[in-house]
């Protein structure tokens, strides 16, 4: 099952270090990371994606409170989340035609061409998952130069209850 | 030069200065260390303060971190060490790993490379940080002098609280040189830690409601309860609801081993009555213990019929190893008393009957041939039922790791809280020595370490600044020419294939008395108990060599991966 793990903690080094051990001991992938600072209150906000047993990851929800240094933990599956991930990919415009198609499927699939030379256009999708994984299969027959997917961002649906307790507890 | 001490005044310090300063408003008195390189500003700073300090000079790194252990399971805060860069900080991690693993509180210092240095191989640089993070409640590294204040005081701070376990600070060599305005922490923020110690007054109610229902209720009593002071606490649970007691490794001591309701020593060689039984109580009442799998055995055979209450104040151990019907995150000694006036007064004659029962079992197969044999070489048992006679169970016991460490904890009969002081998690060989020594410095009781001759090769060296401080520590050593434990699970589970067990050992007596310590070998049963109490007449540190079976074998004992109530008693 995959699960999307919240961490909210105080913007220190090591913080991420001491989540990557607690998966590393229990010989868990990490299948998606990202980081980033949110808020006025210079929380770090991590979301982790990893396959594993509901069980398992009730335990390691924990261990990873245990951090000094994190204020709140959330784990959830896909159906509590909102989520997004974000792909660049270059492909192959080297012909008018071609240029036109893929134009054409950038307008279809709701992304976006950020960047294109006489020989080809980067895309840019935010979207779910499978919408990155259609898209480039699209895009292959046109040939993929590169490819680039973010980890996971999520959002819980709907009121988080004790999100406003966690942003309190860091000023 | 003394440090500038005028409070009105800015005081310009190094950050030597201040990390002395701190540790001593923070009450620390004594340190563990060993200089080298990267600490010798902090090392510099302390020649000055040896009149507020005792600093003790080990002589191996894993000594100090050891021996800062021990301090800090007698004075029950936290004890602090002190290593250089590289090497200094490589040989603090056994110890550091030891802490972990028995919630022992610690504050480590270790010098690191200048600033401008790191990251770039230097001269005795190691990532310090990257090597104690798994093994350490929490860690920085601090690279300027107006940092480490902060840093000491929430180290202090984080050690010391809600489960216990040990730190970390590397402090770069140019931030301990480095001269900045020394101002005092009066406040730590720390958002992500607020461990909650009283307990949840719905969940108490359910536990006391189980425990009133129950007709063979049993408490498990861990180091928790050592760590809250909460042994009165927990004598009187027990007596108001005729609750037998058991205990883990940890949990030794918490209850006086002469109690009635006491039953004895859970786990692989614990007694036989609280590990058969405890696949028959109806409720069980686990308070400060993480049912580690030395004393659950095989986990899906464990405690069938009991609904379990599990009080401890680290939420990660709840659920962790034996799912519990109620868990209660809190401090031991408040949880208990919360507890207690909802506890009805009930008689458990019968129940308590079925221990005593088991109890005789073992003491006619196992028990008696151990403590009064008539024949052949000293026994361990034997000599630890001297010792706990003659000490009247009231000595600090600091065992090392193997047969020793488990015939000590079943024969000697303990008598006051706090009187165990073991490698119980990590099994460190070679823990003994320097955490006696530890222990000693730190209380007025009197300590005495059990080590085999394995283990006491380990650490030897500390002799030497046991002999310099002239710490008065007991010493005896059970010598069986083996490596005892490995030795008898080969016998047992390896078909007698006694590989690279046997030590061809020095003479033990020679060796102290060149430390410039009295040593005494005792061999014939006949002089056991004049040799002991030679020993504990002594006024200065003494080592006493027992010369033993060199093929005794620990039992009672659940093999790995058997249920608690598969006991093997031979």
């Amino acid at each position: 099952m995959l699960y999307t793990i919240l961490v909210f903690s105080e913007n220190k080094p090591g913080v991420l270090y001491r989540i990557a051990d607690l998966f590393l001991r229990r010989r868990i992938n990490i299948e998606s990371l990202t980081v980033s600072e949110v808020g006025d209150n210079k929380l770090s906000r991590f979301t982790i994606t990893v396959k594993a047993e509901g069980a398992l990851v009730e335990k390691i929800v924990k261990q990873i409170y245990r951090i000094i240094e994190v204020v709140k933990v959330i784990d959830a599956v896909d159906s509590q989340l909102i989520f997004n991930e974000v792909a660049l990919i270059k492909v192959s415009t080297n012909s008018p035609q071609k240029r036109k198609e893929v134009n054409e499927i950038v307008k279809l699939s709701g992304a976006k061409i950020i960047h294109f030379t006489k020989t080809d256009a980067t895309i840019s999708l935010a979207g779910n998952p499978e919408d990155i994984d259609s898209l480039k299969d699209v895009c292959s027959s046109y040939g993929v130069k590169e490819f680039v997917r973010s980890g996971r961002i999520a959002l819980v649906k709907g009121m988080m209850a004790d999100r406003k307790n966690v942003l309190s507890m860091a000023k | 030069m003394k440090p500038h001490i005028s409070r009105s005044a800015a005081r310009i310090l190094s950050g030597s200065q201040i990390l002395l300063e701190t540790l001593i408003s923070l009450d620390v008195d004594t340190i563990f260390g060993y200089p080298g390189g990267a600490i010798m500003p902090i090392y510099d700073a302390l020649y000055d303060y040896s009149d507020r300090i005792r600093h003790i000079l080990v002589r191996h790194e894993q000594g100090a971190s050891h021996a800062a252990e021990g301090w800090a399971r007698v004075r029950n805060k936290p004890g602090v060490c002190f290593a250089t860069s590289g090497p200094g900080a490589t040989n603090l991690v056994t110890g550091i790993a030891d802490a972990m693993m028995d919630s022992i509180p610690l504050i480590c210092i270790t010098g690191q490379v200048s600033s401008h240095l790191l990251g770039s191989d230097a001269f005795q640089e190691v990532d310090v940080i990257g090597i104690t993070t798994p093994i350490t409640k929490w860690n920085c590294q601090v690279t300027r002098a107006s940092d480490i204040a902060e840093a000491v005081a929430k180290a202090y701070h984080i050690a010391g609280t809600g489960r216990p376990g040990p730190v970390l600070i590397d402090i770069t060599k140019d931030a301990q040189f480095e001269k900045v305005e020394y101002k005092p922490i009066t406040k730590i923020h720390l958002p992500g830690y607020q461990p909650v110690l009283t307990a949840n007054t719905r969940q108490i109610e359910i536990a006391a409601k189980l425990i009133n229902e129950a007709r063979r209720p049993l408490i498990l009593a861990g180091h928790g309860v050592l760590i809250s002071h909460a042994s009165s606490e927990l004598i009187r649970m027990s007596e108001i609801g005729s609750i037998p007691v058991a205990v883990t490794l940890h949990g030794l001591s918490s209850m006086p081993a002469t109690h009635p309701n006491y039953v004895g020593w859970l786990g692989m060689h614990g007694n036989y009555a609280p590990n058969m039984l405890t696949n028959k109580a109806d409720v069980i009442c686990a308070i400060g213990m993480r049912f580690d799998d030395r004393v659950t055995g095989r986990l899906k055979d464990y405690a069938p019929h009991a609904k379990i209450i599990h009080i401890d104040i680290d939420p990660a151990e709840l659920h962790k190893n034996v799912k519990t019907t109620v868990p209660i995150v809190a401090d031991a000694k408040n949880a208990l008393t919360a507890l207690i006036p909802l506890i009805n007064k009930v008689e458990r004659i019968g129940w308590l009957g079925e221990f005593h029962a088991h109890y005789k079992i073992e003491y006619d197969t196992v028990i008696k041939n151990e403590i009064k044999p008539t024949s052949g070489k000293i026994k361990m048992a034997e000599l630890m039922h001297a010792l706990s006679s003659i000490t009247d169970g009231d000595a600090v016991i600091v065992p090392d790791v193997g047969q020793h460490q488990m015939k000590t904890c079943r024969y000697y009969a303990f008598n006051q809280p706090d009187s165990l002081i073991t490698s119980g998690g990590m099994g460190t060989m070679g823990f003994a020595l320097p955490a006696a020594m530890g222990a000693q410095v730190a209380s007025d009781r009197q300590v005495i370490a059990i080590i085999g001759d394995g283990c006491f090769q380990m650490t030897i060296q500390e002799l030497g600044t046991i002999d310099q401080e002239k710490i008065p520590v007991k010493i005896m050593i059970l010598n069986n020419n083996h490596l005892g434990m490995v030795r008898q699970w080969q016998e047992l589970f390896f078909d007698k294939r006694y590989s690279f067990t046997h030590l061809h050992n020095p003479d033990f007596v020679t060796i102290c008395k060149g430390y410039g310590i009295q040593a005494k070998r005792v061999e014939k049963r006949s002089d056991l108990k004049k040799s002991i109490q030679n020993m504990l007449s002594h006024k200065g540190p003494y080592v006493l060599e027992v010369v033993c079976e060199h093929f005794e074998n620990v039992f009672p004992m659940i093999p790995t991966g058997a249920s608690v109530d598969e006991v093997r008693l031979k």
